[in-house]
């Protein structure tokens, strides 16, 4: 693994299983894999992997005839860049896990201060968000549309041949040029699809508010603070009955994990509305205080909460803590 | 299908483990060598399959 360019082979590390089918140059004629947070095989399918080498070995006859475009090669990466993955696989001899290789990419972004959680906590968005839901057998062909998708005229049946103007063959293509989008500018994803016979059109899809956000614990990432709550966004009618602000992210919390009390990380108890973060109420990312605390602290920190409690105000605090995941 | 490939597959397990082969019987075994992938595809003409694969 030491020698191989996981800089060419670049994806979502969280993904339990993903293909590559390249040729010897180590062009890569397409990905197969994919996952959303319910489950990591949401989009494996035998039938798609099928209808996916097929066009694969379609790719790489025109390949031998010297019929296919080189396609750019990414920046090379080796493990060996990682020395925190290096010391704690290589040299203990141990196995390089792939969700380590991702988690030690995030951590050593941290130490240099170039993490971006937005794209590198929430990595390969879902586009259920959009509305977009696959007939997976079938690769890339429309089941069903809601939301923006529809509004976009996206229909279904209709086969999805391009993102943002890049050829995608199966869903993992499809996740890999979503996940490029610019968190904070793009507002709109293109799509280009083909609908019966008649030729493709290109349909541009506009972005919901936090297009990229779902839930990902499911990744047991070192650099998401770990709250030990879970809470729901307030409607604006809440938030006015509670003389809160209307475009602040206060949250009730739904959910007190038992490791609260375990770890002494907070006292909060669930129906409390938490409001603010160490005096902040607002944040353009976050709708709820659990996102804004994901998005912003350290795992270690220590913040300010304030809060309503059967309608009393309070003030308490909250211990984050760092996820240590089989290393 | 598996006889058109020249199946190198990297499976990145808790480890990356390499391609498989389609022999005449249709068995594939796997490599878990990149570079000897890369050989195997010139030398045959066949594409890659590579896997990365979590292994619990």
């Amino acid at each position: 693994m030491d020698n191989v360019d996981i800089g060419l082979f670049e994806h979502d590390r969280h993904n339990t299983l993903y293909f590559y089918l390249l040729n010897s140059d180590e062009q890569i004629y397409m990905r197969y894999g994919g996952r959303d947070s319910a489950s990591p095989e949401t989009y494996l399918n035998l039938a798609s992997l099928e209808v996916a080498l097929a066009k694969g070995l379609e790719l790489h006859e025109r390949y031998k005839k010297g019929d296919l475009a080189q396609t750019p090669r990414p920046a090379p990466d080796f493990p060996k860049n990682y020395p925190m993955l290096v010391e704690r696989t290589f040299a203990r001899g141990q196995c390089v896990e792939c969700h380590l290789i991702g988690d030690f990419q995030n951590m050593h972004r941290e130490k240099d201060n170039t993490l971006d959680k937005l794209k590198d906590l929430y990595r390969s968005p879902d586009i259920k968000v959009l509305g977009i839901h696959l007939d997976v057998p079938k690769g890339l062909v429309v089941k069903e549309t809601k939301g923006a998708a529809a509004e976009a005229g996206i229909q279904p049946g209709d086969a999805i041949k391009a993102v943002n103007g890049k050829t995608v063959y199966t869903f993992a293509d499809l996740q890999h040029q979503y996940d490029k989008l610019d968190r904070r500018t793009s507002t709109e994803v293109r799509f280009t699809v083909e609908r019966g016979h008649a030729p493709p059109r290109e349909l541009a899809v506009k972005l919901p508010a936090r297009w990229w956000y779902y839930d990902a614990r499911y990744r047991q990432s070192s650099v998401d603070p770990r709250l030990y709550f879970e809470s729901r966004p307030l409607s604006e009618d809440e938030k006015r009955k509670h003389g809160l602000a209307v475009d602040g992210f206060a949250s009730e919390v739904t959910r007190v994990d038992s490791f609260a009390t375990m770890m002494k990380s907070h006292q909060l108890q669930e129906g409390d509305i938490v409001f603010a973060v160490d005096s902040v109420e607002r944040n353009p990312y976050a709708h709820t205080a659990d996102v804004y605390m994901k998005l912003k602290q350290t795992p270690g920190d220590v913040v300010k909460l304030s809060l309503l409690r059967n309608g009393q105000r309070l003030e308490s605090s909250l211990t984050t803590y760092r996820m240590s995941f089989r290393k | 299908m598996a006889k058109r490939i020249t199946y190198l597959g990297l499976a990145l397990a808790a480890a990356l483990s390499l391609p498989a082969v389609a022999q005449d019987d249709d068995t594939i075994y796997w490599l878990d060598n990149y570079q000897e992938a890369l050989r195997q595809s010139k030398k045959t003409g066949k594409p890659i399959f590579l896997e990365y694969r979590c292994e619990p």
